[in-house]
């Protein structure tokens, strides 16, 4: 599917996202919600909700006073390298757009074998149980831009790609050369209200941060940043160091 | 050649395999491939030319501005504006999806219009002497709560009840806030103003349990639910071994915290009912005509048994007074009107719920937020035209004084801009100053100028926490995870409760393991929640950052409602 | 005479296919096309000779850059308010749709899914392509053809022939582009 003569300047967007910003808010969860067309599912529990990007609340392990908390947003996490889910998927439902490094997911090739999910080590993969659902009229609110999936397909965050067509659209317009790089943001990064989530393209800027289990060798394009050693600690764990604070729910780590 | 049954299978055969060199099968494969993605059940959205149009977020009184994208004239995206000098392009969770309001499926429809306003000017016609008709405003400060004082400055023994609404802190100045439970960093305020003021003050958040706030403040006192007063008291040249008694904080703590309230002020004590110290804020001006209108009255002063007709505002989000403060100020045939987006509120003990046009439907202007000192003058637009059948609450209010209300925004911009005060930001950049009507029509602020000196007004920051009352019997004390959320909020906050136990919902409690084991109740169970105020069905979730005695509560007009007063209260299966 | 038996054998075999065959190249198209006419009998070349009209007069990119397709009742109002020839057809349409303000619903030959995004402006302006290319010489036809819409799956026939995924691949590897999924899809 690729040839050798490119037209645009190849850009490779990722994000830097500054743990010690986050208030667990929210907002860039229900942003992306209404950008990308992703129905309430009420049903299910957190298990079946369709949440490309979600706030998980992590802690110190402490008990009582000493315990600190904090809020680790996860979406996709862009893998730069031999990304699990495009590996494994037998539809070649997956693949990586070489002008913008994203890691594209076709919900109209999905057959819904799960594969992915299972691959993908930061459980970014959601999967339509049900076929969407609005409350009768919001259908009306629904963006234009982005297709809404029926049931048994796969779907994940695709950096609001539709928001870099549109931006890629205006510049046409502008009459700006095709080789510029156009000036696009997602909308969780859009919506932050403590512009704890930053959206960079990192072919233009170096940034600095851990990254999540880093020894996988997925090398993920979303760096993450605190002051807090704890916190950096928790990039490492493949599996939760203290109880869960939700009894019954999955251990929400990473 | 006889037709045997053999020969008919080699017919078929033939005819599959020759079919497979036709169009046919293929054809019909990638037919219902097709098929499948038009399933009934996948709506498509509608297309069409997208355009912006610039308002402000009317679900509470931090009024952020708002841009929000249309396709085909319809809100389908909402975003904060960067250049606002106060909101600075944020939007929290509630008001970036709030262009779904319209939508929502309690959302209500019809009421007995006819029946309520029968009633209720049966009720004014036959008012004995110290009976009162009352207005209750849940958002005062705005043009439609001048528009009631008016209407009960004409309708007999008339009365306006409202929070007071003319005080603002000033948190720009602050050098040291201590937070009693309050949400500075999770919807207080305006949330753009103070992220943009975070690096200016050291947050000291005392609250039991480690909320948002708690975990991105500077520093969190763990206090046990209940002791604010006496922290408080401590602070202010009190006992410290009493309040570290009653905290379970150590000596060290308060009188270090005591140390540093003093030391590195102006300090600011903020907890969920007021603050110390406030300022006085004066108003955006008015017509001099409506100054005959009543003054606001404080329902704590109102005599038992006064209130013959209860007309209450709910159609803007805001603080909800409990029932069972209400209830005893009311007559036994006390007609009470509600004016609501839901049943979820007053409706639950209004006799008439009249369904009211929701934010963004409907043209309203919005007060300032606790963390502005100067007023401010802004319009939530509207964007979609709301159903038939609503009923405006200031026309029918206004109707019974036989007030004409229709114009009163625009007579009250033509007062602000006689005035001369104040300055305006415009987000489009379009408007011409001068046309203060049409520039806050399409989304502008009007900023008034800081009075050189406000009075700063020393508030005995009210004890709201002592419930002597119940304190023995009801086993859980009270605290609340959510901003004082509005009555309605998108169906997609579904994606930070139900999908993600991120926060809790309009019904969502939390309580320890050991609580929860106490009650016979488990993770998601459905309990009810009682306190002396009333009950109110809940949604469990088993927490056990959630100290032991402890019961955080959701945000939502029925909890409000019922916890809003009382400190304490007790889980029940159901 | 009589023929070898193996030769009778297959009669039914071979009769079967060619059965098929029939009816999968003739019957089968017929079939599965239901046949829609257009709201009204619209003439590219009338608007295109006498009123002098080019593709994008109607066709025209937005300030955005997004196409605005087939054009909405304002553009047609914006001249046949009255009557600007002698056919019943645009008497017809004027009582029908403009006087009453009511949008006729077109059937867009070259609908696509839902999931697929095709970006106009970038096929006109920056590829430099003509409409002609992919639309075929709309602009010289007297009339609006048939839609012929697939019954089960409700595309139309135009799309089955000439713009399928496949043909909009091949085109792209004959240019040389580089392109990927999310490309064409959202």
């Amino acid at each position: 599917m690729t040839s050798s003569k490119k037209t645009i300047k190849a850009a490779r967007y990722g994000m830097t996202i500054d743990i010690d910003r986050c208030n667990g808010c929210g907002a860039c969860m229900v942003a992306c919600a209404v950008e990308n067309n992703i129905p309430p599912v009420p049903q299910g529990g957190d298990r079946k909700g369709l949440t490309w990007i979600r706030v998980y609340k992590v802690d110190n392990g402490a008990q009582g006073a000493d315990r600190r908390s904090a809020f680790v947003p996860m979406l996709c996490q862009q893998c730069g390298n031999e990304a699990p889910c495009a590996h494994v998927c037998p539809q070649n439902a997956v693949e990586i757009d070489p002008a913008t490094g994203i890691v594209g997911q076709m919900p109209e090739r999905c057959l819904g074998c799960r594969y992915c999910m299972a691959a993908c080590p930061y459980h970014a993969r959601y999967y339509n149980w049900w076929d969407p659902a609005w409350p009768a009229g919001m259908e009306r609110t629904l963006n234009p831009d982005v297709a809404p999936r029926m049931r048994g397909v796969v779907e994940k965050c695709n950096f609001c790609h539709a928001r870099w067509h549109a931006a890629r659209e205006q510049a046409a317009a502008d009459g700006k050369p095709d080789t510029e790089p156009v000036n696009y943001v997602p909308a969780c990064a859009e919506a932050c209200p403590t512009h704890a989530i930053r959206f960079v393209d990192l072919n233009q800027t170096s940034v600095e941060g851990f990254r999540m289990l880093e020894k996988l060798g997925t090398e993920p394009k979303i760096f993450y940043q605190s002051k807090r050693d704890w916190v950096r600690q928790i990039a490492e764990a493949p599996r939760p160091t203290a109880n869960g604070s939700k009894q019954g729910k999955e251990a929400s780590r990473g | 050649m006889t037709t045997t049954r053999r020969n008919l299978f080699k017919l078929a055969g033939g005819a599959a395999a020759g079919s497979l060199l036709t169009p046919a099968p293929w054809r019909l494969i990638t037919d219902t491939a097709l098929l499948s993605e038009n399933w009934p059940g996948v709506p498509r959205p509608k297309r069409g030319e997208v355009s912006y149009r610039f308002g402000n977020c009317a679900l509470c009184t931090a009024g952020c501005a708002v841009r929000a994208r249309c396709v085909a004239g319809q809100p389908v995206a909402l975003a904060g504006v960067e250049a606002h000098p106060l909101s600075r392009g944020a939007l929290c969770t509630y008001g970036i999806a709030g262009h779904h309001l319209p939508y929502h499926p309690a959302r209500l429809r019809q009421g007995p219009v006819a029946e309520a306003s029968a009633a209720v000017q049966s009720a004014i016609r036959t008012l004995r002497p110290n009976e009162h008709c009352a207005v209750l405003d849940l958002r005062p400060g705005r043009t439609a709560s001048w528009t009631y004082r008016r209407a009960m400055a004409s309708v007999r023994n008339g009365m306006y009840l409202a929070s007071e609404s003319n005080t603002a802190v000033d948190l720009a100045s602050a050098k040291t806030v201590l937070s009693l439970g309050v949400p500075v960093l999770d919807g207080w305020g305006t949330p753009g103003n103070v992220w943009a003021l975070r690096g200016g003050f050291h947050l000291i958040q005392a609250e039991p349990v480690e909320s948002r706030t708690a975990v991105m403040a500077d520093l969190w006192l763990p206090i046990r639910a209940g002791s604010e007063a006496a922290l408080l008291d401590a602070v202010r040249g009190g006992s410290a071994s009493d309040a570290a008694a009653q905290t379970g904080l150590s000596e060290q703590q308060i009188a270090s915290l005591a140390r540093e309230l003093r030391e590195n002020g102006p300090s600011l004590v903020l907890d969920r009912n007021g603050a110390s110290p406030m300022i006085a804020r004066r108003e955006a001006p008015v017509p001099e005509e409506w100054k005959k209108a009543v003054p606001a009255t404080q329902l704590a002063s109102v005599s038992e048994e006064s209130i013959r007709v209860l007309l209450i505002d709910e159609s803007m989000p805001g603080e909800y007074l409990p029932w069972s403060a209400i209830q005893p100020k009311l007559t036994s045939d006390c007609v009470v009107v509600s004016f609501a987006w839901s049943k979820e509120g007053y409706g639950r003990q209004a006799r008439f719920t009249l369904p009211a046009a929701v934010y963004p439907e409907v043209v309203d202007d919005i007060p300032p937020a606790i963390d502005s000192p100067a007023a401010m003058f802004r319009l939530a637009a509207a964007l979609v035209a709301p159903p038939e059948g609503m009923v405006s609450p200031t026309g029918f209010i206004a109707g019974l004084a036989g007030i004409d209300a229709k114009n009163a925004l625009q007579e009250r911009v033509a007062a602000i801009q006689k005035s001369g005060r104040g300055s305006m930001f415009d987000p489009s950049g379009a408007a011409k100053p001068a046309d203060l009507w049409k520039a806050l029509q399409a989304g502008a602020t009007w900023i008034d100028d800081r009075e050189p000196r406000a009075s700063v007004i020393s508030t005995q920051i009210a004890s709201p926490l002592a419930d002597d009352k119940n304190r023995s019997s009801a086993p859980l004390a009270i605290a609340f995870s959510e901003p004082r959320a509005a009555a309605l909020v998108s169906p997609l906050m579904s994606k930070v409760t139900n999908e993600s136990g991120l926060r809790l919902g309009t019904h969502g409690v939390a309580i320890h393991p050991s609580d929860a084991r106490g009650a016979g109740l488990a993770e998601g169970s459905r309990a009810r929640l009682e306190t002396a105020s009333g009950f109110v069905t809940v949604d469990i979730s088993v927490d056990d950052t959630v100290p032991p005695g402890v019961i955080q509560v959701g945000g939502g007009p029925d909890l409000q409602n019922v916890c809003g007063a009382n400190r304490r209260g007790r889980v029940v299966a159901l | 005479m009589k023929l070898p038996k193996s030769i009778t054998a297959i009669v039914p075999f071979v009769a079967g296919v060619l059965l098929a065959l029939a009816a999968g190249w003739t019957a089968f198209p017929r079939a599965i096309y239901r046949a829609q006419r257009q709201p009204v009998n619209f003439s590219h070349r009338v608007h295109a000779d006498k009123a002098g009209q080019k593709c994008d007069d109607c066709h025209s990119f937005r300030a955005d850059g997004t196409f605005a397709g087939v054009p909405t009742l304002d553009k047609c109002s914006g001249c046949h308010a009255v009557p600007m020839g002698n056919t019943a057809e645009e008497k017809a349409f004027i009582d029908r749709y403009v006087t009453p303000g009511r949008e006729p619903q077109w059937l867009v030959y070259a609908r696509q899914p839902e999931n697929v995004y095709f970006s106009h402006i970038t096929h006109v302006k920056l590829a430099g392509m003509k409409c002609e290319t992919c639309h075929g010489n709309e602009g010289a036809t007297d009339g609006l053809r048939a839609y012929q819409e697939d019954r089960v799956s409700g595309y139309s026939r135009d799309v089955f022939r000439s713009m399928k995924m496949d043909d909009c691949v091949d085109c792209h590897r004959r240019q040389g582009m580089d392109h990927s999924c999310l490309d064409c899809h959202k």
